[in-house]
């Protein structure tokens, strides 16, 4: 299978935003190990991450990583 | 611990269960993520305890994680908002079943306290180098069987295959506020749209109901926007040299 047809989904099927069956089809031809799309896959999860960090950053409180690490050293 | 470390040095030394290496990716890492899980979920004791399941999951998933030497960064956005979306999904759907939250926060309380009630960080988190529980989002990740660790990847953010290079991350990291401007440049419905798939979750067709347009045109408009942040970051980056 061709892969022009996908170029404008890899990030849309990132998002979450592809019906099923437009994200059936990327998947399935991912899992054919198709390193054209492997590239595009990774360069469209570069673009994901930079629409993410459109939200600004935020602190967290304190606590969290304590409970975080303490957690850890529980165990 | 040394500056110098980068996040993928921390991550191979969490990979030998270095408490103090998470702790240093936490103080790199948290506050964009955390920022990203207020987006979402509106509610800090949400957004607080799918930033601690993300970091959790880290510490379980760091050796397969550091073997194919991706980007930690782009692991810890991506994983943490698939994870705060699904959040927001079951809450959004009110399936939030009273399991489901035991298991996450150590309440059997029900959805209508549960973000006040968040009491994740009082319950032990899972051994390292076991997946966790509550790590993964609730979309069926849980049922993998032989073989399923790859499609609790897939579900729950990315396989460590997709993603990018860590210097690719560090481009954008430094020019990322010029690459949000380019998304300011989008027309208005576009980026609505965009915001929706991002921060909301929605599939084109719930985007075209929530903005009352036809799908097509969501569609077109989706894919428009997508193409031109796509292309623009192209050219910030100096990987495109053609005019657009």
């Amino acid at each position: 299978m061709g892969c022009q047809h996908l170029e404008e989904i890899y990030e849309l099927f990132l998002l979450g935003a592809l019906s099923e069956q437009g994200a059936l089809e990327l998947r399935e031809h991912l899992a054919r190990g198709c390193p054209h799309c492997l590239e595009r896959i990774r360069e469209a999860v570069e673009t994901v991450y930079l629409l993410s960090l459109t939200s600004k950053p935020a602190r967290p409180n304190p606590q969290a990583k304590t409970q975080l690490l303490n957690g850890f050293q529980k165990k | 611990m040394s500056e110098a470390l980068s996040a993928e040095d921390l991550l191979a030394r969490v990979g030998q269960q270095d408490l103090a290496a998470l702790g240093e990716l936490y103080d790199r890492y948290a506050f964009r993520v955390f920022g990203l899980m207020m987006h979402i979920l509106s509610s800090r004791d949400e957004a607080e305890e799918i930033l601690v399941q993300a970091f959790q999951r880290l510490w379980s998933e760091s050796s397969p994680l550091s073997e194919e030497g991706g980007s930690v960064a782009a692991w810890l956005v991506v994983t943490a908002r698939q994870a705060a979306l699904d959040r927001l999904r079951i809450v959004r759907k009110g399936k939030l079943r009273p399991d489901a939250r035991a298991e996450t926060a150590g309440t059997e309380e029900g959805i209508e306290t549960s973000s006040r009630n968040t009491k994740v960080f009082t319950s032990a988190p899972p051994a390292p180098k076991s997946v966790p529980k509550t790590a993964g989002p609730r979309t069926g990740a849980g049922k993998s069987g032989p073989g399923g660790r790859a499609k609790f990847a897939a579900m729950a953010g990315v396989p460590p295959a997709w993603l990018p290079r860590p210097g690719e991350i560090e481009l954008i990291d430094d020019r990322l506020g010029l690459l949000h401007k380019v998304i300011n440049q989008l027309p208005m419905s576009q980026r609505q749209a965009l915001e929706l798939a991002i921060f909301a979750g929605l599939s084109e067709t719930e985007i075209a109901a929530e903005l009352g347009e036809p799908l097509g045109k969501t569609r077109t408009g989706l894919r428009a926007a997508v193409t031109f942040v796509k292309h623009r970051r192209r050219a910030i980056l100096g990987k495109w040299a053609a005019n657009i």
